[in-house]
């Protein structure tokens, strides 16, 4: 081709992204209303499904945070692509030059501040609710919960770009995320029970670097795939 | 090239075939009873042998959905198609010999037993491979989208993996299973070799058949499509 | 259709046995045509002709099964990421984020497009939309939507417009207004490939016409060939009988 043309920035096209699903979620506040009101009911659930005086909440907070992060964030990582599908839009941006791994990069980081949105309303809730204590490293264990989120938004973004070109929709995502988060869960859920019951850092650095290369494992399949996922 | 594949599945399927049957004479007739467990332990024969080829054929899937994304050759696709629906078939042998073995042995039928999970999980994502599938309007997004979840499944099964046997070390199961027995003596081990050979070869004369099936029913679309 | 070799510069888009096949259906038959550069090719057809397959292939939406396009003589992968800066999509989906306004749908749009400084306002204006430059597109009816969508495609400056069945759906004062822009992209420098059932319109927009039937061309010329008042009796006589002699017709071009 003779002429030159303008070409988007990588950087760019993620920002771009980034910001337009926020700002979209920020004015019609539909996933984070269903996500957050989730979290609270589960709390409301959870008070009322045990019996305190045979079971302390601070023990089974770690799993129960991990379990709530998974199913409130299925709810909105799961609509994230039914915004799209309104009118095209994103067969319209897949008209641009805009490269599709930045596109998807994009995804990750609006779900994933979102998401981490809801494990700090998760924590907050179960303290208020629970009484829970938060250890002694609390910014350790924020950085786990963080660390395991990118992995699931990584992975639930890529596949529920898929889901929702399917005739069975959102409802397939559980089926096929499931398993795959099997490997964030364990070390999670170990790393947070250890924190939140007083121990010390050191002891949590393995499950910390599997966690991390789940994550970056799942952004970098992501990255790769998403452009197949999405062509018609 | 239709008639190749066809002889050469029949070929390996008879194989098969013949050697799992002398595999099951052997287990019912020729190797000794193991010690501790008794008469039950020749399930043995049939589960490890299974789980390797359900685990090999993911790997193939895994390969062929690769070939597929990157070359577009669509044998790659029905071959990851054939290598899947044989993989189901072996993953089910593991899924119902495995339960029915520990509660004979030990009396329950589940306890997370970390080859055991594994399995469970990888048949998930079989089953998701096969609905995404078939869950399109087009054929051809279809098996894109089945080939994402084949890679990805590949990608995160080693992960599983390490996790689920980490989970176990740390959270050891009361009942010590120990599902090889401490050392395999030369006729249990012969056994579990021949079966392993008549399980594999059988698998591979299944997924040839199947693929050159596929390949007919593509071939057939081709010709009325002109 | 032959390359005309005295004039290279007219040659814009090439198809080249071009062929598309959904499982059992063939969408695209074998299709060899030139739309000529600069100028405003309509393409007409029948539901099921395969109009909108072939302007999916050309915006890189669907891969051929067989064959190719060219561009200025030079072989095209309408896939690739240079090809989608120089093209602009219309279609009857908008495109269209509807909690956002009309001026961030633009702006987003732009950033996608690595435009540094668009003006929004000129595009905005165009469409005769500057007015409502800040309210959401969700409260915009149909023709309105249609607009933006069309300064949407614009903004970019692209040297290919595809149009696929863009006055479906427009109130009369929408649909002016569209053919009104679409007039103004006859300025030879940009080669648009309109896709219409509208045969007025179509054909009082074209300097170029084809015509598909069930994925083959059966007309390919310049629109000054035809005459306003005979164009839909030719264009129904040469559907039915393509309908009818659907085995037998061997693909009669008159070009």
């Amino acid at each position: 081709m003779s002429d030159e043309r303008a070409v988007p920035g990588w950087l760019s096209v993620v920002a771009a992204v980034a910001g337009k699903d926020l700002r979209i979620e920020f004015r019609t506040r539909s996933r984070s209303f269903t996500m957050a009101g989730f979290v609270v009911l589960v709390g409301v659930l959870f008070n009322f499904s045990i019996d305190q005086a045979l079971v302390r909440p601070q023990d089974i907070a770690s799993g129960l945070t991990w379990i709530t992060l998974i199913l409130s964030g299925l709810i909105g990582v799961g609509r994230t692509f039914a915004i799209e599908k309104e009118d095209g839009a994103m067969s319209g941006l897949l008209l641009t030059p805009a490269p599709r791994d930045a596109i998807y990069i994009g995804k990750v980081v609006a779900n994933f501040i979102l998401v981490f949105g809801i494990v700090l309303l998760t924590l907050g809730v179960f303290g208020l609710f629970f009484r829970l204590d938060y250890g002694n490293h609390p910014g350790t264990l924020l950085l786990v919960l963080g660390a395991g989120a990118l992995g699931f938004v990584a992975l639930a973004t890529l596949f529920g770009a898929l889901t929702a070109s399917t005739t069975l929709g959102e409802s397939l995502l559980p089926i096929l995320l499931f398993p795959l988060l099997v490997p964030m869960v364990v070390y999670g859920a170990s790393a947070s029970g250890r924190l939140l019951a007083g121990r010390p850092v050191a002891e949590v650095a393995g499950q910390g670097r599997m966690l991390a290369a789940f994550a970056v494992l799942a952004l970098g399949a992501g990255a790769a795939l998403f452009g197949q996922i999405v062509e018609e | 090239m239709k008639a190749r594949t066809g002889w050469l599945g029949i070929g390996l399927a008879v194989l098969g075939v013949t050697g799992s049957v002398a595999t099951l004479w052997m287990v019912f007739f020729w190797v000794p009873t193991e010690a501790r467990q008794g008469v039950i332990q020749r399930i043995f024969y049939l589960h490890v042998p299974s789980a390797w080829v359900a685990f090999m054929a993911f790997g193939i899937v895994a390969f062929a959905s690769a070939v597929y994304l990157w070359l577009g050759d669509e044998r790659a696709d029905m071959a990851a198609l054939a290598a899947a629906e044989g993989g189901m078939v072996f993953t089910a042998i593991v899924l119902t010999s495995g339960p029915l073995w520990g509660k004979i042995a030990w009396g329950t039928y589940w306890t997370w037993e970390p080859r055991l999970t594994l399995t469970l999980l990888l048949g998930f994502i079989y089953l998701g491979y096969m609905m995404v599938r078939n869950a399109t309007d087009s054929p051809e997004r279809g098996k894109r989208f089945a080939a994402v979840v084949g890679i990805v499944g590949a990608i995160n099964i080693p992960l599983i993996h390490m996790s689920v046997y980490w989970f176990r070390s740390l959270h050891p199961d009361p009942v010590v299973l120990k599902p090889d027995g401490p050392t395999l003596d030369g006729d249990m081990l012969t056994t579990l070799m021949i079966g392993l050979l008549s399980f594999t070869l059988l698998f591979f004369g299944l997924m040839t058949l199947r693929y050159g099936v596929e390949r007919a029913r593509h071939t057939l679309e081709l010709r009325e499509s002109a | 259709m032959t390359d005309d070799t005295s004039r290279p510069s007219s040659e814009g888009l090439g198809l080249h046995a071009l062929r598309r096949r959904f499982g059992t259906h063939v969408a695209l038959r074998d299709v060899d045509a030139s739309l000529p550069a600069g100028l405003i090719t309509t393409v007409f057809g029948p539901n099921g002709a395969g109009k909108s397959t072939l302007l999916r292939i050309l915006a890189g939406s669907l891969r051929p099964t067989a064959g190719s396009v060219s561009w200025r003589g030079e072989k095209l992968d309408p896939r690739s990421a240079d090809w989608r800066s120089r093209i602009g999509v219309l279609s009857h989906a908008t495109h269209l984020y509807a909690p956002l306004g009309a001026r961030e749908n633009l702006a987003f749009h732009a950033r996608m497009h690595g435009l540094e400084a668009p003006d929004l306002d000129a595009a905005l204006e165009r469409v005769d939309l500057l007015s409502r430059a800040e309210d959401r597109v969700s409260g915009f009816s149909r023709g309105m939507r249609q607009r933006l969508a069309l300064a949407r495609t614009l903004l970019h400056d692209p040297d290919v417009v595809l149009l696929d069945e863009p006055f479906t759906g427009l109130d009369s004062h929408a649909a002016r207004l569209l053919e009104g822009v679409l007039r103004t992209l006859r300025d030879g420098r940009r080669t648009v490939v309109l896709v219409t059932h509208a045969l007025g319109e179509g054909l009082a927009l074209a300097d170029h016409v084809l015509l598909l039937v069930r994925g083959s061309v059966r007309l390919d010329a310049p629109a000054s060939d035809f005459e306003v008042d005979g164009f839909a009796e030719r264009y129904h006589g040469i559907v039915d009988a393509a309908e009818t002699g659907l085995a037998a017709t061997a693909s009669g071009s008159p070009a």
